[in-house]
């Protein structure tokens, strides 16, 4: 595995303090490009490494940038929010970056701010990782200090403010437009769309939403250039990415890869393989909101367009593996759950659907399916998606449902004819039933 | 305006409203339940869901409440894609609902009813149990929540804060467990709570005054106008039979209230129901006051102005401008004042619709001639003359009893009012009905003429104002002298 | 004043971050709830709506929103043990049952001594590192019975 690394190089016992980010270059292409590029200069070189938001959609972050206004024509404020709001089950790889490269993090943002010309970032970081608040806040009042954010950084005359903002709790918040209601201090119910952010973003003022990741990559991009991006990766999806890999394998952690690396290579050699020796069943590629393949298809790269084809969703690239003995319907059981009990609530379908849903993968795991709940969990899916509501929730509902019923279907039916789960481990009936949920 | 081409019809549509206003407009019926067109839309229902083309992209299907209306627009309100996206949306709506329609008091003017029923769907597919809620929720003297019937629409928690910006409700909760709160239970407060059981499309928000009262179908529904306050709100009054005014409803009216009117206004009602009313009037002869027809009251009555004098005809603002009109040309022919007895200020007046002013037509009133009087200074020149009228509903209610009785028994009084009260002074007392039976037109604050309707039939024998006044007048010409009356004891009711 | 003085001037501070300030509201719930031994009483609400311009049930509606704000008291000491998927693959389960054999509470309730409150949370971002729960706002992660014991024995 020699493969060119850069986003956890850094990564080292101090590694979130500003001495030890200096010492190993930091803040060094913030500090050229505010004395040798324009904004819109550094826009073109991230356009050209062809970088690809990290959070889930992969939009390329440089076309992104140039949808907001013109600022000699649109005088408004404008905004940059930091997505970290992380909370794609399976998903762990901001809390990397945030937790122990917080002044990565910090530069990424300066420059994006520089970018689309904002005076005002705000890092809006999910409420559970007090870690990743209290390192980013302990980085800004460092960067403060050492004259790295605030007014004139480093003597030009960009000015730019950080703020941190913590989240409470309900995964919606990672939507961009439910963020920014959320960070405006209401429900985060997602807004409809148009408009769009770049036009009426936070309090009505053109913002950009990037994710921490996103970020992260472009200090990188502006000190080493487009073409050294473009030489990792593939040709429709530049760079390294940073990969989750949980669930039933030996090791499993966050690593870089390349794009286009196999899955494969992913289970069996970074993360040391399936664990008891046993084989793999099934895996999510990016988080639970994209539909389950089978094991078999586990050697597809790790890219957008691949697994596309393959089925399925790059998402968050947080692969989640089940071993043969694991109940892929058990997975759902859990997943739906999970949907249910994060739908804001606000649009018919995915409220009541994501609660029936998550009604007919419990009953069927608890051995009261009726095999009319298989098809009605296809026709619910396709009820709920795709685009029918204000924001993806829905869809990420029916997704990974419609995949379990494309994939998985014996096993759903064998759930209905022996009325129990087949793979139930035999010490499930000591356990509390846990309550889904404990306002 | 921007022209569109709705189910293959060319229809012009107001580019400042979302689409779904021009289907309604054009007479399309789209179903809605988040959106209303007196509040921001939010789009999250998605029952109003329409099949749009513009230009050369592929058709897609759009929420109308938030899309812009653009030219050349095609709309399919009927396709089959549309139609079948909406049946999806209804088949989720109706998961939870309880069915209750039988015993729910919106049954019959139900949004989710009524589209359950034109799509043919009076169930869903689920088998799952319904979401088991507070049924009869108590959100102060008003409104009653029923929260299994509620699907969420936000439409209550909007109004709330758009409209008497008064923010007191929430979602609270999240997901498929939100339900419509208070703050900690609070009960709600301000005048314009009935509306919400107007705005909400399913029985979740229901008016205590109207709860098991009657089937909405049973209503008969007459378009008329508030008598409450000068802003003359557009109402409908609904009347279960021939009888009872049940409920009292905005409708809207661009000018003067929108969708909206306010609670003193709703729940002024059971004034209108008022029992045991005389037909035509009461005459005093030698041994007390007797039952008359109507000719036989009107004649009375005109004797009495036709003679007496110092005199003097007061209405009270009650009275439509016909009414007001054939009452001045009588005075004006006997060379009489005429003056409307103004109420004061009941200090409910607000930002929004509630003048303060409970004369619904002071200004109409005034500007046909009637010279402006408070309740004291009718007293006064009560005090100060022989004879007069006191005409319109309410009127005694305004001089005060109190103040009616102490007049002197030689005073000469015809009393118009709804229901007569005994006083010393009383010679004639001539029925009159309420508002709500009448038809005429009222001038509001703002000199808008409000027109009143008819809503329920007069109890038989019982003329209108306007028929009163006209037997008067063909009744003064026959000049009979009355003879001295002697004081009396009061007529048995 | 039921907001104690030294957070009036930390939310003065706040408001500085933004244009408005409403937006100081999330941010200011957790540090009430902070100072609350983690929960928002009604009380509180309405001290915070009056301090940043919203009327209660604004506040209320975004109390109850957020799975992280409690509107009833607690445990003196809150358990989160995360049950969503990468956790649940890797024994969630036995992990809330030995939380809850520990502590002598159920899920999602509190122990009868008071010291402990027991919750299943959603995917709290720990998934390479499952099964996890967060106790007292610090993430524990890799977890078996042993570490359990150990950690629940050591808290005061």
């Amino acid at each position: 595995m020699s493969r060119p690394t850069y986003l956890l190089d850094r990564i080292g016992p101090d590694s979130h303090t500003l001495a030890a980010y200096q010492k190993r270059g930091g803040y060094a292409a913030l500090r050229t490009a505010l004395k040798g590029k324009t904004p819109a200069e550094v826009v073109d070189v991230v356009k050209a490494s062809g970088l690809r938001g990290r959070g889930g959609a992969g939009f390329p972050t440089g076309m992104k940038w140039s949808f907001m206004p013109d600022p000699a024509k649109d005088k408004r404020p404008r905004y940059l929010a930091i997505n970290a709001d992380e909370s794609e089950p399976g998903t762990c790889k901001d809390r990397v970056l945030m937790e122990r490269d917080p002044h990565g993090v910090i530069e990424g943002v300066l420059l994006a701010c520089y970018a689309i010309r904002a005076t005002t970032a705000y890092i809006y970081v999910r409420g559970e990782y007090r870690l990743s608040y209290d390192r980013l806040q302990a980085a800004l009042d460092e960067a403060r200090a050492a004259g790295l954010l605030g007014r004139k950084i480093q003597g030009s005359d960009f000015s730019c403010d950080i703020w941190m903002h913590k989240g409470a709790g309900a995964y919606i918040c990672g939507e961009e437009t439910g963020l920014m209601e959320s960070l405006e201090g209401k429900r985060g119910h997602p807004r409809p769309k148009p408009p769009f952010p770049a036009m009426f973003g936070l309090w009505g003022q053109p913002t950009t939403v990037n994710n921490v990741e996103t970020v992260f990559n472009v200090p990188f991009i502006l000190e080493r250039g487009a073409d050294w991006f473009r030489s990792m990766g593939t040709k429709a999806s530049s760079g390294n990415l940073l990969v989750g890999v949980s669930g039933h394998v030996n090791k499993p952690g966050v690593y870089e890869v390349p794009f286009g690396v196999s899955c494969l290579e992913l289970v069996d050699g970074y993360a040391g393989g399936v664990w008891k020796g046993r084989k793999l069943k099934a895996w999510f590629p990016g988080g639970s909101s994209t539909g389950m393949l089978p094991g078999s298809a586990i050697d597809v790269p790790m890219e957008h367009d691949a697994i596309k084809n393959a089925g399925s969703m790059l998402g968050t690239a947080a692969l989640i593996a089940l071993d043969e003995r694991a109940c892929t319907v058990r997975a759902m059981e859990v997943v739906a759950r999970f949907y249910d009990h994060e739908s804001c609530g606000q649009c018919s379908q995915c409220r009541e659907g994501t609660q029936w849903l998550s009604q007919i993968f419990h009953r069927i795991e608890s051995g009261r399916g009726r095999m009319e709940d298989i098809e009605m969990l296809a026709t619910l899916s396709k009820s709920m998606a795709p685009g029918k509501t204000i924001c993806a929730l829905s869809d990420a509902a029916a997704i990974p449902t419609l995949a379990v019923v494309k994939h998985f279907k014996d096993e759903l039916e064998q759930h209905v004819l022996e009325q129990r789960c087949p793979l139930a481990d035999p010490h499930a009936a000591k356990r509390p039933a846990a309550l889904a949920h404990s306002h | 305006m921007t022209k569109i081409l709705l189910n293959g019809r060319e229809v012009e549509a107001d580019p400042t409203k979302p689409l779904i206003h021009a289907c309604h407009t054009a007479g399309a019926e789209v179903p809605a339940y988040c959106y209303h067109p007196g509040l921001t839309p939010v789009g999250s229902c998605r029952i109003c869901q329409v099949e749009v083309k513009q230009g050369n992209a592929p058709a897609r299907i759009v929420v109308a409440c938030r899309t812009l209306v653009v030219e050349g627009m095609i709309v399919e309100t009927e396709s089959p894609a549309a139609r079948e996206v909406r049946r999806e949306c209804l088949e989720f709506l109706l998961k939870n609902h309880p069915l209750d329609c039988p015993i729910c008091d919106k049954a019959g003017e139900c949004d989710l009813q009524d589209y359950a029923f034109a799509e043919g769907q009076g169930e869903g597919r689920s088998n799952e149990p319904r979401r088991r809620l507070d049924k009869r929720k108590s959100l102060g003297d008003v409104i009653v929540l029923d929260e299994e019937r509620c699907v969420l629409c936000s439409r209550c928690v909007r109004f709330m804060e758009e409209v008497p910006k008064t923010p007191q409700l929430t979602v609270g909760g999240l997901g498929s467990r939100s339900v419509i709160e208070t703050f900690m239970d609070r009960p709600l407060s301000g005048n314009y709570q009935g509306n919400l059981a107007d705005v909400c499309p399913v029985g979740a928000l229901t008016l205590k005054p109207f709860r098991f009262q009657a089937r909405v179908w049973n209503l008969k529904k007459t378009a008329s106008t508030c008598g409450e306050c000068s802003r003359g709100c557009a109402t409908t009054v609904e009347v279960l039979r021939a009888g009872e005014v049940k409920r009292v409803r905005p409708r809207y009216d661009a000018d003067v209230n929108t969708w909206w009117m306010c609670d003193t206004g709703r729940f002024a009602f059971p004034a209108l129901n008022v029992a045991d009313r005389i037909p035509g009037g009461l005459v005093r002869r030698s041994d007390g006051w007797v039952r008359a027809d109507a000719a036989d009251t009107a004649a009375a009555a005109a004797r009495l102005l036709g003679i007496e004098r110092p005199a003097f005809v007061a209405v009270t603002p009650w009275v439509t401008q016909e009414e007001g009109a054939a009452i001045l040309a009588l005075a004006r022919e006997w060379k009489l004042p005429a003056y409307m007895v103004s109420p004061a200020p009941n200090g409910l007046a607000d930002d929004l619709l509630h003048t303060g002013d409970p004369a619904p037509n002071r200004f109409g009133l005034e500007q046909l001639g009637f010279a402006r009087k408070s309740p004291a200074e009718i007293i006064a020149h009560l005090h100060q003359s022989s004879a007069a009228w006191l005409v319109g509903e309410r009127m005694t209610a305004l001089i005060g009893a109190a103040a009616l009785e102490a007049l002197p028994a030689h005073k000469r009084i015809a009393l118009f009012d709804v229901l007569p009260i005994p006083f010393a002074a009383l010679e004639v007392f001539a029925s009159v009905p309420l508002y709500a039976e009448r038809s005429g037109t009222w001038l509001n604050v703002d000199g808008i003429p409000r027109a009143l309707l008819m809503a329920r039939a007069l109890p038989a024998g019982m003329p209108s104002l306007e028929r009163m006044i006209g037997l008067v007048a063909a009744a003064r010409a026959v000049a009979v002298a009355p003879g001295p009356v002697a004081p009396s004891s009061v007529a048995k009711r | 004043m039921v907001l104690k003085e030294a957070l009036v001037r930390e939310f003065d501070e706040l408001l500085t971050h933004y244009p408005d300030k409403r937006s100081a509201l999330i941010p200011a719930l957790h540090r009430v709830q902070e100072e609350n031994g983690g929960w928002i009483s009604p009380e509180l609400m309405e001290a915070l709506a009056q301090y940043l311009d919203l009327s209660a049930v604004e506040v209320f509606g975004v109390v109850t929103f957020y799975p992280m704000f409690r509107i009833r008291p607690r445990g003196k000491h809150l358990v989160n043990v995360c049950h969503n998927i990468s956790c649940d693959l890797r024994g969630a389960q036995d992990v809330l049952a030995k939380v809850c054999d520990l502590t002598g509470a159920t899920p999602g309730g509190t122990s009868p001594d008071g010291r402990f409150t027991v919750a299943t949370v959603e995917c709290q971002g720990a998934c390479t590192a499952a099964p996890m729960f967060e106790l007292d706002g610090v993430f524990h992660e890799n977890l078996d019975d042993q570490k359990i014991e150990q950690i629940l024995g050591g808290v005061r």
